[in-house]
């Protein structure tokens, strides 16, 4: 062979070349900065009134968890079903992804996670805490009072729920109507709240004597009585017989009693009320007029709802207001005065004033009133300033010695008016009592304080009861605190609904189901700014090996021996659920 | 068996008969035929490879210097910019005794964007411990590249073959194929002196404190010298075998030469029919062909050109600041030689300009009617330009 006659004193090689480990080499004596997985609070969560735990939900949901998922909100919420369709998800507003491309479509998907939960009637595993000897009686049933009873309950506490009317709900069952909210998803989720322990009365009606004079049964008494008359618009005719009430309008058609509305029909306001009552009855037949003091962009209603309205048929006056309304041959004659705008146009509703004495009247067949509604009852809101009095974000506490203790709650201390918020009510009530309960008076504040969700007002069930979710910061991530490339850009998904000349023809819900892998890629969008999702850009970037994976419950854990502190993977962390910290150089241990 | 090849295929001709193993490269032209049709051999299975796709020629050569330790015959090919890129894995893969093969196809530097012929790439690498050749047609090509695993796999250095762009890589020439079992025998499997291996763990290449660094370059340095030692043996053996030798360098014509023209790469093939041309004519001309440039043959050239009275070296390169490069590396050759020629430069042919017969034969009669060089390189067939850019 050839090749054998090379030479073979071959010149010697000297490279570098150890047989020793390099754990020897204990790289994190070189470090003086100290990365640290250290969970965040996202924007969504801190913007939902009720906490929701969204940035976590979504991710489970994206992993098709959608149990755990649903039963995250629920730990926070008991109507997803209900707020997935009618909140006004200020949650969206504060998304993280609406600078990247646009917001993550939460309301949607916490409404799938409902319906699922519905369509396999998925039973709700949380645990309630040991039973306690306290009971508390609450008074209506609207969503304030069902939280609470809720929350109550998932603490031990016994819960009585007193109502007027013959079913539970409040302004769910009777002032929302059905195309926005089926009646099957309220009876369900109430269902669900009676199940796990709460007493609900109908049909009792509560009066002060329930609670005066030492007699009572309750430790405490909460007080989630709503809004349930209209304010009066305070002109000339306008208690003519046939001149209906909006909201009363919206409860008779809930109780059967409405039938078609021939000829035109003029609905006077701009709030929710008004538009759900015009939306209503256009579904009836009549051509309807929503009729309001302000500009369009003024109006109180949810934006989508008023437009959905417009795409229903419903014409908007803007800039008029009734000054007198006449009966003349069963018809009524309403004269409005044009406003106009005064004052330069910012970011809070217009302020307007008559323009001279330009009237115009129109004639019309039905005629309604939406322009506000007050509490039926001076004693449903809390009295001025007094002793005992502690006024929360969401309810005002008022402790009295020898009478049980009212918490005040819902649309009457609260100042934007939603189902969230109610729920955010309910819930901060059970906490407060159960601290009060537990700690006395001077604990509720600094409690619930260590509990909120960022910097409030929301607070959270599962912080609170020490669940996993009080270990998070309760900083919020903030856009740039996100490392973008991670993700690809992608629309928000679209919801399906009918057709606005489908819409007429009954009151089915008009935003249609939406299938699981639709609510998986829309959950995929979700940043879960602050939530570690196991992506584990941490293991993949780190120069000395030292992020480990393992059993531990968290997933990951970082080595500080090696750890020489170069922060790539806080930086490459795309979801911000790491911090880098100055270590500590003397070690006081 | 001859066939008609071009230039990048008379590489990957060899790259297939060398067996390699593991084959890394990212596309540039004029280098790019020569991955193409390797990576198609590995796709079909002519060759029983691995080809590596990377994002850039610093990762294919990082790849390289991975399955290189690994103990396996690795092959890159690349050009200009692409060889620029693997600058510092360069200096890794010498230092790291790795016996990684390169097909370089010699192309100008930009800005301007230039594809075409220039050796500047691969000689702003001549530090970085790379035993390189300069080919003149694609037979050399071929067999240069299957003799760079020999050498590499023996004295364990990373070996870039160079070829000029478009004349060499893009033309076609009838080629000598070997067959697989004489190449075989020229060129055993690769028996790596060391390599990873899970069975007996360890780290090559950590700290090298000043105690021991000085001693790693030394020992770089005495595989070079053994490396030119190598060449010269492992040539006898193949021309044995493959009947083929084209020597570190080549002498036509110099014993009784006054002038020696000294060249490399394909302006050699030109300089040939110019030398043969002026002894027709009478002139006393030789011509000197560098083939090895790394190791540098010193003793070879320092004896070759004895004869002479003066020595004219055509760069198809050059040194900002200094001169044509192979003008250097011959007057640093000479300089502790008493009585050594003078040392003529001359810069031609830059970024693909042709140098024809015309051109050589200028730089003959000039060199000859000198006294004396009068610069350290002349620049051969500059024309006036407008300068339109930059004047106030």
């Amino acid at each position: 062979m050839a090749a054998q006659q090379t030479p073979t004193n071959r010149t010697p090689l000297l490279i570098p070349c150890s047989y020793l480990t390099t754990e020897g080499n204990k790289t994190g004596s070189w470090r003086f900065l100290r990365p640290r997985y250290e969970e965040k609070t996202s924007p969504c969560s801190a913007a939902c009134p009720a906490g929701e735990d969204i940035g976590r939900v979504e991710m489970l949901t994206a992993q098709g968890s959608f149990k755990e998922a649903w039963e995250t909100v629920m730990m926070e919420n008991p109507f997803p079903g209900v707020c997935g369709r009618v909140c006004y998800h200020p949650c969206e507003q504060q998304c993280n992804r609406k600078e990247f491309d646009e917001p993550v479509a939460i309301h949607s998907l916490e409404r799938f996670l409902a319906d699922t939960a519905s369509r396999y009637e998925l039973q709700l595993s949380l645990q309630k805490l040991e039973s306690k000897k306290q009971k508390i009686a609450i008074v209506g049933s609207g969503p304030s009072g069902l939280a609470a009873g809720y929350f109550l309950t998932l603490l031990g506490y016994q819960a009585d729920i007193f109502e007027a009317l013959p079913e539970p709900g409040g302004v769910l069952r009777w002032g929302i109507p059905l195309y926005r909210l089926p009646l099957s998803i309220l009876n369900r989720e109430i269902a669900q709240i009676r199940e796990l322990g709460v007493q609900i009365h109908c049909g009792k009606s509560i009066s002060q004597e329930f609670w005066r004079g030492g007699k009572s049964e309750y430790d405490a008494i909460f007080l989630g009585c709503g809004h349930s008359r209209s304010v009066p618009l305070k002109i000339s005719g306008e208690d003519l017989a046939g001149v209906k009430d909006g909201l009363q309008f919206l409860a008779d058609i809930r109780r059967g009693e409405v039938s078609a509305l021939d000829g035109t029909a003029a609905v006077i306001g701009g709030g929710n009320t008004a538009v759900d009552t015009a939306r209503s009855a256009a579904r009836f037949g009549a051509k309807v007029i929503l009729i309001y003091r302000r500009r369009r962009q003024d109006m109180p209603a949810f934006a989508e709802e008023v437009e959905m309205a417009l795409e229903e048929g419903v014409e908007l006056w803007e800039l008029q207001t009734p000054v007198n309304i006449a009966a003349q041959d069963g018809d009524f004659v309403v004269t409005l005065q044009h406003m106009h705008v005064i004052g330069k146009d910012g970011q809070r509703k217009a302020r307007v004033k008559p323009d001279s004495n330009k009237k115009k009247k129109i004639r019309v067949q039905h005629l309604f009133k939406a322009v506000g509604t007050e509490a039926s009852e001076t004693w449903y809101e809390p009295p001025k300033k007094t002793r005992g009095m502690l006024r929360l974000s969401n309810c005002v506490l008022l402790h009295k010695s020898r009478e049980p203790t009212l918490v005040y709650g819902g649309d009457l201390v609260a100042d934007i008016k939603s189902v969230a918020h109610a729920v955010a009510s309910g819930k901060q009530a059970a906490i407060a009592l159960d601290i009060l309960f537990h700690e006395g008076l001077d604990a509720v504040r600094p409690r619930l304080q260590s509990c909120l969700v960022a910097e409030g007002p929301s607070i959270s069930w599962e912080t609170y009861i020490g669940g996993p979710r009080s270990l998070r910061n309760q900083r919020v991530v903030r856009y740039s605190d996100l490392n973008t490339d991670y993700f690809q850009f992608a629309p928000m998904m679209i919801q399906p609904r009918l057709l606005p000349e489908e819409r007429f023809q009954s009151f089915a819900e008009i935003n249609l189901k939406i299938g699981a892998s639709l609510a998986i890629r829309e959950a995929e969008r979700c940043f879960n700014c602050g939530l570690c999702n196991q992506c584990d850009n941490c293991q993949l970037f780190c120069p000395e090996i030292a992020v480990t994976r393992d059993n531990n419950p968290r997933g990951r854990h970082i080595n500080y021996d090696y750890c020489k502190g170069c922060g790539l993977c806080v930086v490459e962390c795309p979801r911000n659920a790491m911090i880098l910290e100055e270590e500590l150089l003397c070690d006081t241990s | 068996m001859r066939h008609v090849l071009e230039g990048s295929h008379a590489v990957s001709e060899a790259v297939r008969l060398a067996r390699a193993q593991v084959i890394s490269a990212y596309p540039i032209t004029p280098q790019t035929h020569i991955v193409e049709q390797l990576s198609e051999y590995c796709a079909n299975g002519t060759l029983n490879a691995r080809f590596l796709r990377v994002e850039s020629e610093h990762s294919a050569l990082a790849a390289l210097i991975g399955a290189a330790s690994s103990g396996v015959r690795t092959f890159t090919a690349t050009s200009s910019q692409g060889l620029a890129l693997m600058h510092e894995l360069l200096h890794w893969a010498s230092g790291a005794r790795l016996p990684i093969v390169m097909a370089q196809v010699n192309r100008a530097m930009a800005p301007g964007w230039n594809i075409w012929a220039d050796q500047t790439d691969s000689l702003a690498q001549r530090d970085t411990g790379w035993v390189q050749f300069y080919c003149e047609n694609g037979q050399e090509v071929l067999d240069t590249t299957i003799q760079a695993f020999r050498l590499a796999e023996w004295v364990n250095l990373p070996v870039m073959v160079n070829l000029d762009a478009f004349f060499l890589s893009h033309t076609y020439e009838p080629v000598d194929v070997p067959d697989q079992k004489s190449v075989d025998s020229f060129l055993p499997p690769y028996k790596p002196r060391f390599q990873l291996d899970l069975a007996n763990p360890c780290a090559f290449n950590q700290l090298a404190p000043p105690n021991i660094y000085m001693e790693m370059r030394h020992n770089i340095q005495m595989a070079m010298d053994e490396a030119f030692t190598f060449f010269e043996q492992m040539e006898e053996e193949f021309g044995t075998i493959l009947g083929r030798r084209h020597g570190a360098v080549e002498a036509i014509r110099c014993d009784d030469a006054e002038v020696i023209l000294i060249t490399s790469g394909t302006v050699t093939s030109t300089s040939r029919q110019v030398v043969a041309k002026l002894r027709e004519k009478g002139e006393k001309v030789g011509l000197l062909k560098i083939k090895l440039f790394r190791p540098f043959p010193l003793n070879l050239l320092r004896e070759l050109t004895k004869p002479a009275s003066k020595i004219a070296v055509i760069d198809r390169n050059f040194s900002f600041g200094a001169s044509g490069i192979f003008a250097q590396e011959v007057k640093a050759a000479l300089c502790n030689f008493p009585g050594h020629p003078p040392v003529y430069g001359y810069v031609a042919g830059l970024g693909g300009r042709d140098i024809t017969t015309e051109v050589i034969e200028d730089i003959y009669w000039l060199t000859k009617n000198s006294t004396a060089p009068e610069n350290e390189s002349s620049w051969v067939g500059l024309r006036e330009v407008d300068h339109a850019v930059g004047q106030s």
